[in-house]
């Protein structure tokens, strides 16, 4: 169960980890509109450069990258079967009996696959190169600005952090629940319907209870420690933009430019 | 029939890179119808260990033999779902597996899994309450209720009433007030006596161990470091120290009478029989 790439963040020695979080936030952002971008071969081929160099210089593998897309082969492969049967047009291309498969529909589906591929190894190298409460930290610095129109930055990245934070106390808790049921006979895998939604149940409600407790918990330990989200807080971590942030934030915006060139005036 | 481990090995995420052997090659037989302890510190592959006993996890390399079940490698689930029944493993904190809207529902939820009628289960509840110290009244409440120690009773009275033949206890007195863990050892004891299951016990509390234990099994790095009878593991309190756990008073006692000058056999393991000891060595002196 702890065994996935998506996510994870991987401690090494590179250059994109000694970023700073808010310009890693800031290019992802970009590459994300650039992948919307119909920017035919030409956009994904500067956007698929871009994001090699950036798998090099964090010093992630490739495959490691590519194990985080692993979660979502089935929906790719899910994706596939409907586009065969429900696209149309384009040429046919293999005749099978009376089902023919047409060139749109596989460059549909190698479309989304791109964009999808593109998305999660994105997603990844910023995860893998950013701690969870420095990428809060950027989220909460980034979203300063919109303070004066009422957005609640620190307590929308506190929400984030504990929530980071929880996630493998909540694996592991689910775990512990699944196994004292399944000493008590329960069965998750075989079984009736009906007997199963009763072995979900037995796991769903202990978590829950044990979860609501834990916010109680942690929200009395914070107010006891004189917690105010209102409050102007100093840290102890002090971002600072440097050379290299400016750089790739520039070649971030350029590549997002040349898709967007393509797509109007190509 | 007691329990039989060879060579037993556990590595979780085998084949990964998170690949961590917990357990590295047990040889161990659990006497039948005895008080065993498991002590070990954290990480030393106790709760590895009694997990294969019900067979929630399945050894990768070795094998058990349990209460009927030989337990190798490449078992499905299905094949050791029937062991459940015959070995009831009590989680620590075990209050956090209640579900259910009232108290007799959830304790009659192990029977009906095992394929109990509702009616059976619920006669079996009724004779199972008094025995964790509940009358008929809670029957009708919710779990959520309670108060902590209550909830423990409830959630050990839904193992309990699958009547099981080997009991095994993780800490279960964890977080009791002394008088609650007390009685929750005592109710363990009765079952061991009068019923004669096979019980062992996970423990951390070395009083609990001396006290009620017959057999200790020390862990240590995922493998046996110690197996002996209660006796001569007191007589040994650097084995103790030796995995950091701090031995019982009465013990740490002896040691320090000895370093004064005191002879006291090594047999002596509770405080009337030490006072007695030493009463005839202070008037000698005299």
């Amino acid at each position: 169960m702890n065994n996935f790439a998506l996510g994870r963040y991987l401690p090494l020695d590179s250059v994109v980890h000694k970023m700073d979080p808010r310009s890693k936030i800031m290019i992802m952002l970009f590459m994300m509109i650039s992948v919307f971008v119909p920017a035919g071969v030409y956009g994904y081929a500067i956007i698929a450069l871009f994001v090699i160099l950036a798998l090099v210089l964090s010093k992630l593998s490739i495959g490691y990258a590519l194990k985080a897309m692993k979660p979502m082969l089935f929906m790719m492969g899910f994706l596939f079967v409907i586009n065969l049967l429900v696209i149309k047009t384009g040429t046919p291309l293999i005749k099978i009996g009376w089902f023919s498969i047409y060139s749109d529909a596989i460059y549909q589906t190698l479309y989304v696959v791109v964009r999808l591929l593109f998305m999660v190894v994105i997603t990844t190298i910023l995860t893998a190169t950013t701690k969870p409460l420095d990428l809060t930290l950027g989220i909460e610095k980034l979203l300063k600005p919109f303070e004066k129109i009422g957005i609640p930055a620190h307590i929308i990245a506190m929400m984030i952090s504990i929530a980071l934070r929880f996630i493998p106390t909540l694996i592991e808790e689910t775990q512990r629940i699944m196994n004292a049921q399944a000493s008590r006979g329960v069965d998750l895998e075989n079984g009736t319907l009906k007997e199963k939604i009763s072995a979900l149940l037995s796991l769903i409600v202990p978590l829950f209870v044990s979860a609501f407790e834990r916010a109680d918990q942690l929200a009395n330990a914070m107010e006891a420690r004189g917690y105010n989200p209102n409050k102007t807080r100093t840290r102890y971590k002090v971002l600072k933009m440097q050379a290299i942030d400016y750089v790739a934030m520039l070649i971030s915006v350029l590549v997002m430019a040349a898709c967007f060139g393509i797509w109007l005036y190509v | 029939m007691s329990i039989e481990i060879h060579q037993l090995e556990h590595t979780y995420n085998a084949g990964t890179s998170f690949a961590h052997a917990a357990l590295k090659g047990i040889d161990l037989t659990i006497p039948e119808g005895k008080v065993t302890a498991i002590i070990g510190q954290t990480g030393s592959g106790k709760s590895t260990l009694v997990q294969h006993l019900n067979g929630l996890l399945i050894p990768t390399a070795g094998s058990l033999e349990v209460c009927g079940f030989h337990i190798q490698p490449l078992l499905k689930i299905k094949d050791v779902k029937k062991l459940r029944k015959e070995v009831g493993l009590v989680f620590q904190f075990p209050e956090y597996q209640l579900f259910e809207e009232t108290i007799e529902k959830d304790i009659a939820f192990g029977p009906k899994n095992f394929g109990v009628s509702e009616q059976e289960a619920n006669a079996l509840v009724k004779k199972i309450l008094p025995l964790v110290g509940l009358d008929e009244s809670f029957l009708v409440r919710s779990p959520f209720e309670l108060s902590g120690g209550q909830k423990r009773r409830v959630a050990i009275a839904g193992i309990l009433i699958l009547d099981p033949k080997v009991l095994v206890l993780d800490e279960p007195a964890a977080g009791l007030d002394p008088q609650g863990a007390k009685e929750m050892m005592s109710l363990f004891m009765r079952l061991n006596r009068e019923e004669g299951k096979t019980v062992l016990l996970v423990s951390h509390d070395m009083e609990h161990v001396m006290k009620y234990c017959d057999h200790v099994i020390v862990l240590d790095h995922g493998k046996v470091l110690h197996e002996s009878d209660v006796a001569t593991f007191f007589e040994h309190p650097e084995w103790m120290v030796n995995i950091g756990i701090n031995p019982p008073g009465i013990i740490r006692l002896k040691l320090e009478l000895r370093k004064k000058g005191f002879t006291i056999p090594d047999e002596i393991l509770d405080a009337d029989s030490l006072l007695e000891c030493i009463k005839g060595q202070v008037k000698n002196h005299e």
